[in-house]
């Protein structure tokens, strides 16, 4: 009965359409249900260290070693025993400029930057380059933040062209749509997307020309436990998958969890030992591939 | 290593490929020209960036001292 007072008020509160709040950015837009139902899942063991140099500049390093799968035309998985270091810098002049580079034993580099031009404009420059030629990858975002809205401009290698706006249409609701050209395939798409939230509960929708349809729900059951569903389905292919995932964050850990209708049931937990010390582990049965994953780690310094 | 030669043997052929310039119109010369600053841009990046980055973070304040950057813990 204690909550029923703020309810009332807000029912009373006439909508004012030109004090709308300004909407999430069109590619978070499950931003909820991706953070229950799609955690970082792994294979093997990995050991992650952050070493902070001072409030902005940390230096990381990260070894991996397991199976990774290779694909293959055959049903069964495939998999190579694997090991990896990564090396990281990092620099965060929050919310200024974001500055993030990783770089693999393979001589695969990851860069990614972040500068806010002005208080609405922001630059987002992201690159995935190798050695081998026509690997690489880069692609560059324009983000301009509205009072109400937001709009996104993408420019990407291999004639990649994008845009996409989102709206707020009541307190609750935002509507959103993006168009896409990628020049090297010759493919074009259009997409929609609706998104409604509120203290409880985010319910999205999204739907695009590559026959994607996407919806999720997602409840939030108190401030520690949220349940996700979501649904997948491609009309073109014909394929179809029903999640559902719980996220449940605990004073000392945080379990995440989910089982979707192809008989893939997984696991997350991300237990705090000690101040900046992590320990994780992962859990992937994928009953109809018979394809088991199971992954331990450590994370220290944050 | 392998990757290394794949790369170097890309190079040469963009390099070739510049010669007959002249008699090609302006289109080809402008596409040819921004795939050859993208390829360099693209070195550069790959090589450059985690540098660029420590640099920054080594100039900020408070300054960290060089003997954290290169200690292990």
């Amino acid at each position: 009965m204690a909550q029923a007072p703020p309810t009332d008020t807000k029912l009373d509160e006439k909508v004012d359409y030109f004090n709308l709040p300004c909407p999430i950015p069109f590619e978070e837009l499950h931003r909820e249900a991706i953070i229950s139902l799609k955690p970082e899942l792994f294979e093997g063991m990995r050991f992650d260290f952050t070493k902070m140099l001072n409030q902005k500049f940390s230096l990381n390093h990260s070894v991996s070693m397991g199976p990774t799968e290779i694909p293959s035309q055959s049903t069964e998985t495939i998999k190579i025993p694997t090991a990896n270091y990564e090396f990281g810098a990092t620099f965060i002049d929050h919310p200024k400029l974001m500055l993030l580079g990783r770089i693999l034993t393979d001589g695969r580099l990851n860069a990614r930057v972040k500068y806010e031009v002005s208080e609405n404009l922001t630059l987002k420059a992201n690159a995935q380059l190798t050695n081998e030629p026509h690997m690489s990858q880069g692609m560059v975002n324009f983000d301009y933040k509205g009072k109400d809205y937001r709009s996104q401009f993408q420019l990407g290698n291999g004639a990649l062209l994008g845009a996409s706006y989102i709206q707020s249409v009541t307190r609750n609701l935002s509507l959103g749509a993006e168009v896409f050209w990628a020049g090297q395939h010759r493919k074009s798409g259009v997409g929609y997307a609706a998104r409604y939230n509120t203290d409880k509960w985010v319910a999205t929708a999204q739907v695009a020309s590559t026959g994607m349809v996407l919806a999720s729900y997602v409840q939030k059951v108190s401030e520690k436990v949220s349940l996700a569903t979501e649904l997948l389905c491609n009309y073109l292919s014909r394929d179809v998958t029903a999640s559902f995932g719980y996220d449940y964050i605990l004073r000392q850990c945080r379990l995440r969890g989910k089982i979707d209708s192809n008989g893939c049931c997984a696991a997350f937990l991300e237990e705090r030992l000690n101040m900046g010390l992590n320990f994780i582990l992962s859990a992937e049965l994928d009953h109809k591939k018979k394809d088991y994953k199971f992954g331990f780690g450590l994370t220290v310094g944050e | 290593m392998a990757s290394r030669g794949v790369s170097l043997k890309a190079k040469g052929k963009s390099s070739k490929g510049s010669k007959g310039l002249e008699d090609r119109s302006l289109s080809e010369s402008v596409k040819e020209w921004s795939t050859w600053a993208m390829k360099k841009a693209k070195v550069i990046t790959h090589y450059g960036f985690i540098p660029f980055v420590i640099i920054i973070g080594m100039n900020s304040e408070p300054k960290p001292q060089l003997s954290q950057l290169l200690s292990p813990v």
